[in-house]
């Protein structure tokens, strides 16, 4: 009973938003010239771009696969960067963030996190932006603090609902609390944590892709050129390769999780 | 994990990252222009030797508040709000589709699988990781063009997909349902859409109504940026102040939108303890079938 009432308060959330939005449905569907470039762009889908698809290539100029791959490459590096830098700055503040400290430190680590969470990484991005100019360190460190405080959130639940028992075993024993945590809590919470930060890498790339929309040489700023010039097939070499990274990730994580966690 | 690290190591040797430059008197002289002129909220610019600013400074605010503020955030919730409702509503229709346990010729009772139905359910999950693959800004990117402008492209965008991440997290999670009772409801004659719709269906709503909320989360920051191609949230307003160089206005409606994402994530918390508490009769310990329904 309790349950349909909350699904159908969500089904009437929905319908305040649509009405509030000032949206139609009729505007769902593309028409005019939104129509063309919806069906051009569709038809492009199983035929990407191996090549220019451009009539005039300067000379000289590399060959289109090869500048893609290039823009693969720097956004598995820019998230590889990111998502490491995160790490570091993420393990230390989960354990200040968990049950294993003191409510006064725990409460202000969790309120900082929540700061760090809180602005979206492509914010981060525009304020670094307009405070160094166009650095590709300043996007690192972009998707690094959001990155960072979720990770910590996230790592200092799994922390806390991590089983206890041998924790306590080696306190009891006479062990010093910090080597309960690394000999007992941090092996037993580990493969948890593992399988989180590979989902986080999955995230990153997509983050790192997007960041091309800011003039950063990623996926995504070959993506946005492509498609102003209408060059859908090579959109479509872009979104695939999106697509075959996050698919590598999912498979190589998968594996990973049923040798940890099962 | 090792090769996770090293990984991470290769990129900051990679030459592609200016750590260096980052710290040239060039970035430096940028940085300070940035801290004392252009982030410094207006009003305070050009005080005078112990003038108080604090008046100027909430008139400054409460300007701003009524220009745009207050619509910036509740144009940007709302889209979040209605997104979630369409992908939650796909994945309540995809989910059992893409479960391989339900997809089968004799649900709980057969030992064998049929190719059709493993295509079918593999196509479902396919589709799902596609969707889940190309991120919310891009796809904004996209149906922009193509929808014009109102808050389709937005709503569409995050519907898409979180569509593909609940369906996939849907699935997973009746995949994991213990399938004694299951069994039983099929054994006593129950056809395939009776077991889902009297046994799956309550069984998975108190999970898929954690993960909802979850998604609700990121949803509301994500919602956020997605203004910034064009679409009325709360990004078009940062992007505009950013192109007019009003820094301190940018500053100021970011922080209006962390505030925003705080107070979605306060609401979803209490959500989701509502729903715990009401669904822990019949799960004891809540375990993600994948991680992706936390954080980002």
């Amino acid at each position: 009973m309790r349950r349909s009432l909350v699904l159908i308060s969500i089904g009437l959330l929905g319908f305040i938003g649509y009405w509030s939005l000032g949206l139609e449905l009729g505007q769902i569907l593309p028409r005019g010239q939104g129509f063309q470039i919806a069906r051009d762009f569709l038809s492009a889908a199983f035929t990407p771009a191996l090549d220019y698809e451009a009539e005039f290539v300067p000379a000289g100029s590399p060959s289109f696969l090869w500048v893609i791959g290039n823009g693969f490459q720097r956004t598995v590096i820019f998230a590889g960067a990111a998502l490491s830098l995160a790490l570091i700055l993420g393990l230390p503040l989960a354990v200040l963030a968990s049950g294993l400290v003191p409510t006064s430190i725990r409460i202000p680590t969790r309120l900082f996190i929540a700061g760090m969470r809180s602005v979206h990484e492509l914010l981060w991005a525009v304020v670094f932006l307009a405070a160094f100019g166009l650095n590709s360190a300043g996007a690192i460190i972009a998707i690094a603090i959001p990155y960072a405080g979720t990770l910590a959130k996230v790592f200092s639940e799994m922390l806390d609902e991590a089983p206890q028992r041998s924790y306590q075993a080696l306190i009891g024993a006479g062990a010093s609390r910090s080597q309960a945590f690394f000999g007992a809590l941090l092996p037993t919470a580990g493969p948890d944590m593992a399988a989180y930060a590979f989902y986080r890498f999955e995230c990153a790339l997509r983050s790192s892709a997007v960041l091309g929309f800011f003039g950063y040489p990623t996926l995504g700023y070959y993506l946005r050129q492509s498609f102003e010039n209408l060059h859908y097939r090579e959109v479509w070499t872009c979104l695939y390769a999106i697509l075959f990274a996050v698919l590598i990730l999912e498979t190589w994580s998968g594996k990973l999780r049923r040798r940890l966690v099962a | 994990m090792i090769a996770l690290l090293l990984l991470g190591l290769y990129s900051w040797f990679s030459g592609q990252i200016q750590v260096a430059e980052l710290f040239t008197i060039r970035r430096a002289s940028n940085l300070k222009r940035f801290l004392t002129q252009d982030a410094m909220p207006k009003p305070l610019r050009n005080l005078a030797e112990g003038e108080s600013g604090f008046a100027a400074l909430m008139q400054w605010s409460s300007d701003l508040w009524n220009d745009f503020g207050l619509l910036a955030l509740t144009t940007t919730f709302w889209i979040s709000i209605l997104a979630m409702v369409l992908a939650g509503a796909y994945a309540m229709l995809t989910s059992p589709l893409g479960a391989r346990t339900l997809m089968h010729e004799d649900p709980f009772v057969g030992a064998q699988r049929g190719l059709p139905w493993r295509i079918a359910s593999a196509s479902v999950r396919g589709m799902a990781i596609f969707l889940r693959a190309i991120p919310e800004y891009i796809w904004a990117f996209l149906l922009i063009s193509m929808l014009g402008p109102s808050a389709w492209p937005a709503v569409l965008a995050l519907a898409i997909h979180n569509a593909g991440i609940m369906s996939r997290l849907g699935a997973d999670t009746i995949e994991n349902l213990p399938p004694q009772s299951l069994r039983a409801l099929r054994l006593l004659g129950g056809t395939r859409s009776q077991v889902v719709i009297g046994g799956v269906f309550s069984m998975v709503l108190p999970r898929f109504l954690l993960f909802f909320f979850y998604r609700f989360e990121t949803c509301v920051r994500e919602a956020t940026i997605l203004g910034m191609l064009g679409v009325f949230s709360l990004g078009y307003w940062v992007d505009d102040s950013r192109s007019r160089g009003r820094y301190d206005e940018m500053l100021y409606l970011i922080a209006l939108g962390a505030l925003l994402v705080l107070l979605a994530d306060l609401v979803s918390w209490f959500a989701r303890s509502l729903v715990r508490d009401a669904g822990t009769s019949t799960n004891t310990k809540f375990k993600d079938p994948a991680e992706s329904s936390r954080g980002d």
